[in-house]
This record gives C-alpha cells, structure tokens and sequence, in this order.
C-alpha cells in the first residue's frame, strides 16, 4: 500500500500518457470468433451442440461466416445414432436446429488437430491452405476464442488421441501478440478444471474466463431423452441464456461485467473463473467492454456528407485520367528508348556471341587437367595397390 | 537370492541338466542336506578377466561414442544462427533512421543565376529554420533551364517549384503534375547582399504547408512504432495525432494488390442487371490506373436479388448503419485468390439514414441532404441507392454517383493523404508507404527474434536465417533510397520476406514438454539398459581396485622378503 502511494503520482501521469497515446488505439475494426470442439464420438454430443450454439449467437450478432474458424472433429448431424438425422439441437425443446441450412464447417474430422489449432492461431500455414481457414486477424482485431472438450489440470484433450497444454496455447497466444495480431481475446473455455487451461497465460489484452475451477467438474446441463445423450453443458447454457435474452442485438450495451456477473454457482454447479490481470486497465477496463465487442460484429462506421464532394469527385476523375494518359505516354517513351538500348544490346550480345563461338573450348580449363590428373593418379594407385599384393602374396606360395 | 547360494556338487549337476528348475534343487538343497564346507570356484584366468573387461569396454564405447551421438543429433532441435541482435536493432530503429530527404527543384528561367542561388540559398535557410523534425528533410537544388525545356518535371526530384514573375505572389498546384507555380512581383527579389526576403519566406512557408501532412503522418507512424524518441519530432499536436490515428484506423493494411468486390443487392425482384463494368471503366479505372504504380486491383462483380438487410428499419440510426450488412447471407467474402478484400455494396431498396452526416458540413450547408452512403473502415462501403420501383436495369449513368463515392473512399482507405495536388498526393502516399513497410518489416524481424529467445524449444529452418538476411538486405536498401521509387519496391520485398520467414510453415510443433514428460519417456526405455551397464562398470572398478591393492600387497612383501 505505501509503496503504491509513493509511486502513485508518477504511475498516474504514466497511466494518462499511456491511455492518450493509446486511447485511439483501442478501437477494434474486425470482429473473429475461433470455436473449437475438441470431442468426437456419440457420447460428446452436448460438446457440439455447444459449439454450434455459440456459432449461432455470433453469426446473429454479424459476424460473417468468413471471420468464423469452426471446428467440428465430428458431424453428429449425419450419426447412425441421431434420431434426428441432419440436425443438432442444444436443448430438449428442440426448437432451434443448429446445423441447418446455412453453416460453414472450416475444420472437420481429423483435421481437428492441436496443431492445426495452432497454426490457425499463428498463422504458420502453407500457401494451399484457403483464405476461409485462416485467421487473417491484424492488431485491429478483437478474437473470441471458444473451446469445449474434455480436460483436466492444465491440458485439454483432443480427439482422444492428443492434447494441447496450458503452456502451449499460452505461447501460442504469445506469438500472436509478438505479430501483432490481435487487439483484445475473450478466452472462454467449458470443460472440466477449466480455469487451469488460461493459469498460464501471458500476454497482455486477454480476458479469459472458464467453467471451473482445479479439480471441479465442468457438468451438462440436461439431456434429450428422444436424442438420449446430454445436449447441453451447464456453464454454456447459462452463457447462452444471457446472450439471448439480453443481447438482443448489436446495440444492446451489455458489458462483459455484467456477463460475468450472471454466473453463480447455483446455475453452473461449479466455481466460473474470471482472469483480468493481463488486460490493459485491469478489471475495471476489462469489465467495461461491451459484450458485442467480442461477440458481435459493431464498427464505427462513418457516414458520408451530402452531395457537395460530386463536383471534387468528378475533377478528380478527370485528373487522374489525364495523368493516367500522361503516365502511359511516359512509359511508351521509356519503353521507346529501352526498346532501342535493348536493341542495341542484342546487337552487341551477338557479336559477343559469335566471338564465344569463335574461341570455343572447355569452360574450365584448370580443373579439367585437375580432373584427368586426379583420374589418372587414382588408377595409377589401384594399378599399384594390386601390383604390390601380388608380389607380396607371390613369394609365401 | 537362492542362486547365489552355494551348491553342492551333485545340485550343481542336477542343474545342468535341468537349469530351467535352478531354484527348486537348489532351495531343497539348502534347506534338506547339511552345508558342505565353502568351496571357492577355481580362480579366474587372467585372460578371463582381460577379456571380461574388454567386453564391458566396448559396451560402454559403443554407448558413448555411437549411441549418445545417435540420441544427440535424433533429438537436438534444429535452430537455424539468426543474427538476433542486429535484428533487435531494426526494430529498434537503430539500424535504420528513416530520413526522407526530399529533392525539390526550383525552374526560375526568368532569373539570372546568381539571383536563383541567392533565393535558393535563402530559402534553405528558411526552411531549416522552420523544420523541427529531423527525419524529413527538404533539399532545393536549381533545376537546369536546359532541361526544363522538355520535359516539365525531372523524376528524382519530389517537386518543381516554378518561379515565374508577375503582379501578386501566388502560389498554385499544377494539376497534372508534381509542379507548384509560384508568381513574384520582381521587387520581391533579394538583393544579393540581403539576408532575409520575404519571396524565399513565402516559398519556405507554401513547402512546408504542402508537406505538412506527410510529415505529421511519417512522424506519427514512427511514434507508434518503437522508434527512439530523439528521432521523432516533438509537436505533434493532440488533435492532429487524433485525426492521424482515425485515418489509420480506416485504411487497410498495404498489400500488393487489393481485390474490390462491386454487388448490387436488391429487396425486392428489381433491378436485376447493371452496366458495372462499363461504369468502372468511366468512374474508378482511371484512378485505378493511377494508383497502378503502388496497388494491383482485381474486381469481381454479382448480384443478388431479394436481400434482407440485418435491419430493417425505415430509417436508419448510425447505430444501424454497422449491422446493416446481412453477413450471415450475403455471400461478401469471395475468398478468391490472396488479396484482402474491399467490398462495395449497391443496396437497391428505400431506406434511408437519418443521421446528421458529420458537424462541419450540418454547420455550412444548413440544411444538409440526406447521406447515402458510409464507409467502414478497412472494410468498404455501402450505399444505398433509392429506384423507382420498376427499374429493371441499372445503366452507368445510375451507377455514377455510387461509383464516385466509391473511387474517393478507395482513396481513404487506401491512406491516401488529403491534401495538396493529386499527383503530389501519390508520391506522399508512395513515400508513406514506404515508411510504413520498413517498419512493419523491421518490427517482425523484432517479434522473430524475440521468439527465438522467448522459445528455446522451437525449431528454426534455415529457409527462416535466408530469409531473415534477405530482409535486412533489402531494408538497408530500402533505408538508402528511402523516399524514392526504388525504396517502396525494396520495402515490398522487404515485408514480405519477414513475413514469410516469421510464418515459416514448419516452426511449429507441440512445443512444450514438462521434465516429468521427458522422464515418463526416456525411464521406462533406459532403466533397464542403463543398470546392467553402470552395474557391471561398477563391479569391474571394484575388481581393478582390488587387484590393484593385491599387486601393490604383493610387491611389498617382495621387498621385505
């Protein structure tokens, strides 16, 4: 305490220089969401579904399919099981079909991978890799990160068969940062001991949120009996029940404080996590954001004047076409004057040409003898070598 | 245990015919018969215990000099030597100080030539008097009169002042190329001996006008990179810096090429077909075409009909005006190629927006029309078109006033700058550019190194260190020639080698394994090989030893026999 007082006034002035310099900084002009499902098989269908209802709640909010990375390591929709065939529901009312007609899976199957997640997220990705599958995310860019699986102690399992560590994602978030690729990430993550998985995070303007806690279970929400697995995981549920019943829309000013302060452990029947040290302001600032920073798709447009710029507009047009012309005519004439120098040179390459023709015989004439010699010599030496083990075997008969 | 046990003879004969049941005879034996007095084994033979120690020898070489090597270069990481300091100084602005020493030539053909230095020498001086900012710096030189003749503008010099005599001083742009004619009056003209004219004043403060602009971007793009502050200039007024930022915010990221995407979406069945292409080539391809030297430009079109918009409204707030686009179904991101895209969307319907467009021209114009159009930033634009309801088809001349509106916030979201003449514009927004890719270059050279550092763990091909000296030789380049053509196409290549060495495709991995991984792997596979081998390594010093002391026991009582 007294040690902030002492450096409080020189930490202030800092902070105001700093929130001068960055305050225009701040504003973000693209919205990306990464939702990640790390689950296969019948049993996770409740992982799926929460992915595809987050998936739904950020298209509704407008962020375009292209700015959307969805991994899905499995189609429930098209399981022998599903009793429902080519749909996904997140509820027992069944009264919205997730999967519908309009979705775009980017990652399917067994290209759910930890390494695919983190060439997505750096970047590192060969040139045949489409546009769609990318994270082409600039230091503008606000990230929601949504993952949901199975985990435990600072590691989130993938497919069975692999996992991602806590360490691992923080570095990956790390590089990010490094790239300048993002300006703010809302971390959320909905799995058994949750908050482990964003413990080791380091790098600034990340707000990261989680389920529960150390060795707390992360548990559904409720089943389907007609689909006859879980369909839902509570702390996604609730997540889902705050964004649909108070973000209506892009304009709504719900903050993400007031997200947060909706879960209690009486809905979510485990510890939800929040972790605002990493953000620039801290809790306060980080609390302030408005939820459709990150969930929605919100610019600061700027609407144009009147008719008045017409006229500026039109001369303009003229002028570049007039520069446009002069440009070409500079280049006709330059193309002109190398089209002779060209010439020239061609003719002076022909002569030099025929000159090489003339004197022609081995490139390199040094190592040519150099080769023979050595050629030569090794020849000469096995000739040797054969010679002298005769003669040595020679005398013992 | 029971193995170890001595046996008697006849056990031991049992058990060589039968050595699988070694411990049964032998525990029966120990515990039915009576123990035969100790009987020590035949001593070993010297050549026994050579060959013995051989053996262990060449098991311990073999796992020193083969399999530790093996293990050693299987396992090491390969990290390619990358100059990590000197690229910490690029992004530090210590290996390159961005100067722009721009050329300005003045073309006085009515001037004698002694008068022409004197002002030029004048003028100088008034400019470096008024120049706060190091890094941006205004040469003037004399342009020959013989040169002048034919041809207006010489290409290494940013701009051509043209002095000319006349009634006023005036200073005007010549329209179609980087030329300013300024008049004079002639009694303007220092004398030579005179150490201060208003005539090279006036010239200093119209340079300094004109250039003001590029210096307040170059100097902001500087502070908001890690530039050390000596180089920067000091004033930058708050609300100049604010502008600044608002017009980085807009413009898009500089890429070699740009793909622009024109749609047309209709509310209703109508209109359904337009005259695009032809109206590009009357409204925007000229300015395309002069823009050519820094952007490519690829255009696809479409059209949809029966669009919702994501809102409905009548009239629209501005809060509106950013969920306007139906992202959700409006196919806008075409994904061709690898060019960002700027989309620029004709919305055929009747809505309207309701918005005061901005304060100044509410407050000129009193009563402002209605906007129909906005831009958003480093995303396009989208305007709104009000037909009547029977319009089948879209002529060009329809399409006039959208593509206009169109052309100009290409130029806005392009970063070109705003003021001075067009041409001049273009060479401010090469130069700005240039600057701005010298330093996104320089800057991921630093992330780079710095993650050479931060991660031990990470593999680094060599394709990274080639493209990593790559960079840095066209950065110098581009440092040298800054401000001229050349140095934008060095900064292009510049960037765009950093960026491919910062993603090189193959430094990623799991990186991280915890020590109780490498144990986990490493002790189930070495335990047991490693025990028989220290064992029997410990067991042959200890064998040394003791035949050591025994030598040693021995000579000694030979001498005291």
């Amino acid at each position: 305490m007294k040690l902030s007082g002492v450096f409080g006034l020189p930490a202030l002035l800092g902070a105001a220089l700093v929130a001068s310099a960055s305050l225009a900084g701040a504003e973000h002009t693209s919205n990306w969401a990464v939702l990640v499902c790390t689950s296969r098989f019948w049993f996770n269908y409740r992982h799926l579904a929460n992915v595809l209802s987050i998936y739904r709640t950020v298209k509704r909010l407008g962020i375009p399919d292209s700015q959307i990375i969805l991994m899905l390591p499995d189609d429930m929709a098209c399981n022998p099981r599903n009793a429902f065939p080519g749909t996904v529901y997140s509820n027992a009312d069944r009264a919205v079909d997730l999967y519908g007609d309009n979705i775009e899976v980017d990652y399917r199957g067994y290209e759910v991978t930890v390494e695919n997640f983190i060439r997505l997220l750096t970047d590192r990705v060969g040139d045949e890799m489409p546009r769609s599958k990318r994270l082409l995310t600039d230091d503008r860019s606000n990230i929601l990160v949504y993952m949901t699986g199975h985990g435990g102690n600072e590691f989130l399992k993938f497919q069975d068969a692999e996992e991602i560590g806590a360490f691992d994602l923080a570095d990956a978030f790390e590089q990010m940062w490094e790239k300048k690729r993002y300006n703010e990430i809302l971390f959320m993550i909905d799995t058994c001991q949750a908050n482990t998985m964003y413990s080791k995070l380091y790098s600034p303007n990340i707000i990261a949120t989680g389920s529960s806690e150390l060795d707390q279970s992360s548990y559904s929400h409720h089943a389907d009996n007609d689909i006859g697995v879980a369909v839902i995981d509570r702390y996604t549920y609730y997540n889902l029940e705050f964004l649909e019943t108070e973000v209506r829309d892009t304009s709504s000013k719900k903050t993400l404080g007031d997200l947060f302060d909706s879960y209690t452990f009486e809905k979510i029947h485990s510890h939800a996590g929040v972790r605002y040290d990493l953000f620039r302001g801290g809790a306060e600032a980080a609390r302030k954001r408005l939820v459709t920073d990150f969930f929605g798709n919100v610019q600061n447009v700027e609407v144009d004047g009147a008719k008045n710029i017409t006229a500026l507009e039109e001369e303009l047009l003229s002028l570049s076409r007039t520069i446009a012309a002069l440009h070409r005519k500079a280049d006709e004439q330059e193309a002109a004057s190398q089209k002779n120098a060209t010439e020239k040179a061609e003719e002076n390459r022909v002569v030099v040409v025929q000159k090489k023709a003339q004197l022609a015989k081995p490139l390199t004439d040094e190592n040519w003898w150099a080769k023979k010699a050595l050629g030569l010599a090794a020849v000469a030496g096995c000739t040797l070598l054969w010679g002298l083990s005769s003669y040595l075997e020679g005398p013992g008969r | 245990m029971t193995i170890q046990q001595p046996l008697d003879k006849g056990a031991a004969a049992a058990d060589l015919q039968n050595s699988a049941a070694v411990a049964a005879p032998a525990a029966t034996t120990s515990n039915g018969l009576p123990l035969p007095a100790r009987k020590e084994p035949p001593p070993e033979k010297p050549s026994d215990v050579r060959r013995r120690s051989y053996i262990i020898l060449s098991f311990w070489l073999i796992v020193l000099c083969l399999g530790l090597p093996i293990w050693w270069k299987t396992t090491t990481i390969y990290r390619a030597d990358l100059p990590l300091q000197e690229m910490l100084d690029w992004a530090d602005g210590k290996a390159c100080r961005p100067v722009f020493p721009l050329r300005i030539s003045i073309q006085a053909n009515a001037l004698q030539e002694q008068e022409a230095q004197n002002l030029l020498r004048l003028t100088q001086h008034a400019l470096d008097d008024l120049n706060d900012f190091s890094g941006h710096h205004l040469r003037l030189q004399l342009a020959p009169p013989a040169a002048s003749e034919n041809r207006d503008h010489d290409h290494d010099s940013v701009l051509t002042i043209r002095l000319l005599p006349g009634e006023t001083t005036t200073a005007s742009f010549d329209p179609h190329a980087p030329v300013l004619d300024i008049t004079y009056p002639p009694n303007t003209l220092p004398s030579p001996t005179s150490s201060s004219s208003s005539l090279a004043t006036y010239v200093a403060g119209q340079l300094r006008s004109t250039f003001a602009e590029e210096q307040a971007t170059i100097s902001y793009l500087l502070s908001t990179n890690s530039i050390p502050s000596e180089h920067r200039p000091q004033g930058l007024s708050p609300d100049v810096a604010d502008s600044l930022s608002k017009r980085t915010t807009r413009s898009l990221k500089y890429a070699p090429t740009y793909h622009l995407t024109f749609s047309l979406f209709t509310s209703g069945p109508l209109p359904s077909s337009w005259d695009i292409e032809d109206a590009i080539h009357q409204y925007m391809k000229p300015v395309l075409d002069v823009l050519s030297p820094i952007h490519n430009f690829t255009i696809d079109t479409q059209v949809q009909l029966y669009a919702t918009p994501g809102v409905q409204n009548q009239v629209l707030n501005k809060e509106d005006l950013s969920s306007f686009i139906n992202a959700a179904e409006w196919p806008l991101s075409p994904s061709i190629g690898g060019a960002p895209t700027i989309n620029f969307v004709v919305f055929a319907g009747n809505q309207t927006i309701a918005v005061p467009p901005t304060q100044d021209s509410a407050d000129s114009s009193g009563t402002a029309p209605a906007p129909h159009s906005w831009l958003i930033p480093q995303w396009g634009t989208v305007y709104l078109l009000s037909l009547p309801s029977d319009t089948a088809h879209l002529s060009s001349e329809a399409l006039k006033q959208p593509l206009l509106t169109f052309t100009s916030h290409l130029l806005s979201l392009t970063g070109m700058p705003q003021s001075g003449s067009l041409p001049l514009r273009l060479s401010t927004l090469a130069r700005i550019r240039s600057a701005d890719l010298l330093l996104r270059a320089s800057s991921t050279l630093g992330s780079l190194a710095r993650l050479a550092l931060a991660l031990p763990s990470i593999s680094i091909p060599s394709s990274v260190a080639d493209g990593v000296s790559k960079t840095m030789a066209h950065l110098r380049l581009a440092c040298e020639t800054l401000g001229r053509p050349e140095g934008l196409a060095h900064a292009r290549v510049a960037e765009a080698e950093a960026e491919r060495a910062f993603f090189e495709k193959s430094m990623v991995g799991q990186l991280y394994f915890p020590d109780e991984h490498k144990i986990a792997v490493y002790l189930p596979l070495l335990g047991p090989v490693a025990v028989p081998l220290v064992m029997g390594l410990l067991n042959e010093l200890k064998a040394w030893r003791k035949r050591r002391r025994e030598a040693a026991e021995v000579a000694q009582g030979k001498k005291k026999e």
